[in-house]
């Protein structure tokens, strides 16, 4: 027997205890590294290629506030714009549901592949958006959701405009970070609500990053002191700017997780602490049998780090394995189009166990050095 | 009627559920082991329990305080309206600020005899333009939606539990702004005298109110044609109107609903404000899902603490089993010491979400977060009710009991003869 | 309290016969897949009113024989009557409730329940009985008077000495007036001042009260106190 077996029969020598140890970290563990991707994913804008050379353009009263349509000129007209297309909030609820499961916008069919190259359709669906009037398309994720396939008929009642209108379903596109929206023309939209001449936001490419900076500000100026004055930032800013709106939330989050780290630390510790006292028979032995207190250290600590991170391989792997592997888009129904296990993540889950092995071996280990022989051989009786 | 496998099952559980809980309580009334050895044996081992009793406490606080954001923002929107006033917007719009009542539309109906007339005959009735625009925030917090509405000179009246506090009401024709005062506090330049630039002009802020813990509570108002002008917008947002009786407004919602050139929708303005509750789902969500993952590790924890004190009192156990207690007693015994811990435990997870609530209150500390109803920023306070608190107390003896089951199970099994010998 | 240790004594006097028949009594259990023989056929009568000893080296038996006694253990084979209802034949609810009434049990680790006062520990047996609180009171005072230690009720069993925690643990085995009181080493913990105390509270509840004693213990000087001494070796009975 060595001394690594020897500490190894020592753990597992109340097999219950130790599993619901392990299980208690690794739930923790679970859920921490849960809290900590949902966070990611509602904070950390989500970057389609191509995102860098893409700038939003919105009214400067607000996002909600409309553009009049006899921008687009004046925008296509600025050097280092590549394609320019409007993008319309259409607010709509689909088959009578009280909310709105995915958003729809209504945009310029003919500059959908020049500003969001990412997004893929076969060209035959290409060229079906760019033929009807009516078509529409959706992302996969919300297709699946309510098993549409192409040529289905969607009809969608608008909160914003006073209308109700029928689309034909022309593809189904994935390959953007977020498939769940809906498109559709905005030409059809001018229409059927009778509001021409309003358009939500335009949305363009520019053709390079050294044209970024330019861009952004002639759009700025061109616009300046009109009716209808904009603000032109780049997709990342115009991203973290809706994040910041959810105020406090983050924080919020980020005090959940140190609530939870705490319970942890301290049931776990707490946990590990029992299971220590209860072998002070066998380290009053150790004493008595000549081994230092070093030793006795390294004991307790191979222990509470042994059984730290074996719930650590089960909670933060299981997490991570649940998260990679299994679809979670549709588990939520839709509300996280992605849910990425990071290896920075990965990174603190596992810091967070190691802590935590340490944390749990303190207590005992200051009983351990403070006990003398003779008392701890006293609960031989 | 179709039989549910799957509902038969959850019924099945439920039931067992409640039948062992009836069977508990009923041993622990009839006991003969008295309440206060738990607790003793409790308090005893306080050093290893505290960690357990610490850890319920916090799961219960989170879930109390989660569930009193929620209930925070669901009652700023159930606090907001005057029982008297009808609310007319657009139909099918879900939010003010996309909602249109026409001009001519606005004439039409203020001169319905069904809305109420100050002493000097005029209808009290209030045309107003809800706009979204986007401010900075104090302390570099970024930028915000925040709901701009321009009301009619009526407006005041309208909304009694709005309330001047500080400067004065704006001038109607001035482009002067009144600001809430728990908005004031979270963006810049909104201090009296100050000013801030939207839609490319200047308004001055004149005075701060108190919107009565209600929506109102982070909106900014001004005068309803100025904001038309700045804003470039022909028409209104919404109209309030005041009622005399109930029976006038009934015809006058009556009125409006079956007016099909108009396609405008008419509720009691409490009614209105009552279904804007979509923001608070999502939280309640959050705080009852992180509560149950949370109290998974609490049983854990709670299973372990247990199984350590049953391991302590092997001896006591065989003790009163040679005195003549009997095992489901003693089953019932643990069970319940497990329910007094986490019960414990609960008392002060309440507690600490008490005093999270009352430390808001003291110093006036207010969350803002995105309305899904308004799309714009809306306050909020804790608000801990006292259903919460049973919820939460709930919550924490039902963790005790499920934790401390299996160790109440062994110690109710354990052989007497080696019990008397263990160490 | 003379009065009412004259009363008692008078109740047993009444019936002077055999509290405690055994006949052919064995008990075998497995350790593993070994098989120990802890009893081997025996027999044994006792009569109410003494104070038996058994003695016998490590794995004899004696306190399974004990046990069996006490209704705490099962054995394999064999009857005992303990005031004529054979033990044996009770099932396991039955049983708590006779030991309840009629066995008071001595541990050699004194057993008290230690978050409990000297008062609630002798109180606990008298829970399960349908005595009233008062009643419950008149019963416990008494018993700690029995042992001399009305003037610790309320101190806990860490605030006792060693003697005076079995002491207290002696009251607890009297207070439902049972006809038998067993001991399982019940001076093992003890130093010999109080070991003399405790035994000497055995003999005068035995001489005063008519209680029948039963005590295992392998100290010789122990059974000197006892009226007569059983040796037990290897499951058997030797004399």
């Amino acid at each position: 027997m060595t001394v690594s077996t020897f500490i190894l029969k020592n753990a597992l020598r109340n097999k219950r205890r130790a599993t619901l140890s392990i299980l208690s970290v690794a739930v923790s563990l679970f859920l921490l590294v849960t809290l900590l991707v949902a966070l990611r994913e509602i904070t950390t804008p989500a970057e389609g290629a191509g995102a860098e050379l893409r700038v939003a353009v919105r009214n400067k009263i607000s996002i909600a506030n409309l553009l009049p349509a006899k921008q687009l000129p004046i925008i296509e007209r600025i050097p280092g714009v590549e394609s320019v297309t409007p993008f319309t909030w259409f607010g709509g609820k689909y088959k009578g549901e009280q909310g709105m499961s995915f958003a729809q916008f209504a945009i310029d069919q003919t500059k959908l592949h020049g500003v969001f190259g990412e997004l893929k359709l076969t060209p035959d669906e290409f060229k079906a958006f760019e033929a009807d009037r009516n078509a529409a398309i959706i992302g996969k994720i919300t297709a699946d959701k309510y098993k549409l396939k192409v040529g289905d008929k969607i009809v969608l009642e608008s909160t914003v405009y006073p209308v109700t209108m029928e689309f034909k379903l022309a593809g189904i596109y994935s390959g953007t970070p977020d498939d769940r929206n809906m498109f559709f023309r905005q030409d059809y939209l001018d229409e059927s609500s009778g509001e021409k001449g309003m358009v939500g936001m335009w949305w363009l490419k520019v053709k390079s990053a050294e044209d970024m900076p330019r861009v952004l500000s002639a759009i700025n100026n061109a616009f300046a002191n009109t009716s209808a004055e904009v603000r032109a930032e780049t997709e990342r800013a115009f991203q973290l700017g809706f994040i910041s709106m959810w105020g406090n939330i983050k924080l919020l989050v980020m005090l959940i997780c140190s609530a939870v780290i705490f319970t942890l630390l301290l049931v776990s510790a707490s946990t590990m602490s029992m299971a220590i006292r209860e072998r002070f028979r066998e380290l009053a032995i150790l004493k008595a049998l000549g081994f230092r207190r070093r030793e006795l250290f390294t004991f307790i600590l191979a222990e509470s780090f042994g059984l730290a991170a074996i719930g650590a391989l089960v909670g933060v792997g299981g997490a991570y394995l649940l998260f990679t592997y299994g679809d979670i888009t549709k588990m939520t129904n839709g509300i996280f189009p992605s849910f990425e296990v990071t290896p920075r993540i990965v990174g603190i889950g596992v810091l967070v166990a190691a802590v935590l092995g340490i944390v749990a071996s303190i207590m005992p280990s200051i009983a351990v050095a403070k006990m003398s022989v003779t008392e701890g051989l006293k609960t031989l009786d | 009627m179709p039989f549910n496998p799957l509902l038969i099952l959850f019924g099945a559980i439920v039931l067992v559920i409640v039948g062992y809980l009836l069977w508990l309580a009923y041993t622990i009334i009839t006991s003969p082991i008295p309440l206060t050895y738990n607790f003793k044996s409790v308090i005893i081992r306080w050093r290893s329990t505290s960690a357990t009793i610490l850890g319920i406490a916090l799961v219960v606080t989170v879930y109390i305080l989660l569930h009193a954001m929620a209930a925070g923002l669901e009652r700023s929107s159930a606090n907001t309206g005057d029982p008297r006033n009808i609310m007319i917007v657009r139909k099918g719009s879900t939010a003010e600020s996309s909602s249109i009542v026409m001009r001519d539309q606005f004439k039409l109906i203020q001169y319905l005899p069904q809305i109420a007339r100050d002493e000097k005959g005029q209808p009290i009735i209030s045309a107003d333009l809800a706009v979204i625009i986007n401010l900075p925030r104090r302390d570099n917090g970024g930028e915000a939606n925040v709901t701009m509405r321009g009301v009619s000179p009526m407006g005041m009246e309208l909304r009694p539990q709005v309330k001047l506090v500080s400067g004065r009401w704006f001038v109607p024709g001035k482009r002067e702004v009144v600001v809430s005062q728990k908005m004031a506090a979270r963006f810049t330049s909104t201090d009296i005298g100050q000013q801030f630039k939207t839609g490319g002009h200047e308004l001055t802020v004149v005075g701060w109110f108190d919107g009565g813990e209600s929506a109102f509570d982070s909106e900014m108002w001004m005068d309803a044609d100025e904001a038309r002008s700045i804003f470039d917008r022909e028409n209104y947002s919404s109209l309030l109107a005041r009622t005399a009786n109930t029976n006038d407004a009934a015809v006058l919602m009556q009125r409006i609903e079956t007016d099909k050139r108009m396609a405008l929708r008419a509720n009691f303005e409490t009614d209105y404000y009552a279904e804007q509750t979509t923001t608070a789902i999502p939280i309640k969500f959050l705080g009852t899902f992180l509560a149950t993952a949370m109290s998974i590790g609490a049983i854990f924890a709670a299973m372990n603490t247990m199984y350590a004190a049953v391991g302590a009192r092997t001896r006591e156990i065989g003790t009163l089993r040679v005195l003549g207690f009997r095992r489901r007693v003693i089953l019932a015994s643990f069970n319940l010491e497990g329910a007094i811990l986490a019960g414990i435990g609960g008392v002060l997870g309440c507690s600490l979400a008490l005093l999270a609530q009352y430390v808001c209150v003291a110093f006036d500390v207010h969350f803002g977060t995105l309305s899904f109803n308004t799309f714009s920023e809306v306050i909020f306070q804790f608000r801990v009710t006292p259903g919460l608190v049973l919820q939460g107390m709930i919550f924490a003896v039902v963790v005790g009991i499920i934790g401390s089951l299996l160790p109440a199970i062994r110690a109710a099994r354990l052989p007497v003869i080696a019990s008397l010998k263990s160490v | 309290m003379v009065c009412i240790l004259f009363s008692i004594s008078l109740l047993s006097f009444v019936a002077v016969e055999n509290i405690v028949s055994i006949r052919n009594l064995s008990k075998l259990y497995s350790q593993g897949e070994i098989q120990v023989t802890a009893l081997d056929n025996i027999s044994l009568d006792i009569q109410s009113g003494e104070f038996l000893t058994l003695m016998g080296p490590s794995g004899s038996g004696k306190s399974t024989l004990l046990h069996i006694i006490a209704g705490i253990d099962r054995p394999t084979s064999g009857e005992c009557r303990v005031q004529g209802i054979d033990v044996t034949k009770l099932n396991e609810s039955q049983l708590a409730d006779w030991r309840n009434q009629n066995v008071g049990f001595v541990f050699q680790t004194f057993n008290l329940i230690p978050v409990l006062t000297a008062y609630e520990n002798v109180e606990l047996p008298l829970l399960l009985t349908r005595l009233n609180r008062s009643q419950r009171r008149t019963q416990v005072e008494i018993a700690l008077d029995l042992v001399g230690l009305a003037d610790r009720a309320r101190h806990l069993p860490k605030q006792l000495s060693g003697g005076q925690e079995q002491r207290v643990a002696i009251a607890r085995s009297l207070v439902t007036d049972p006809a038998l009181l067993v001991a399982d080493e019940p001076t093992g913990n003890l130093d010999s001042h109080s070991a003399q105390e405790v035994l000497g509270v055995l003999q005068a509840l035995r001489s005063q009260a008519g209680k029948t004693i039963i005590m295992v213990t392998h100290d010789p000087k122990a059974a000197t106190f006892g009226s007569r001494t059983i040796h037990l070796e290897k499951g058997e009975l030797s004399k």
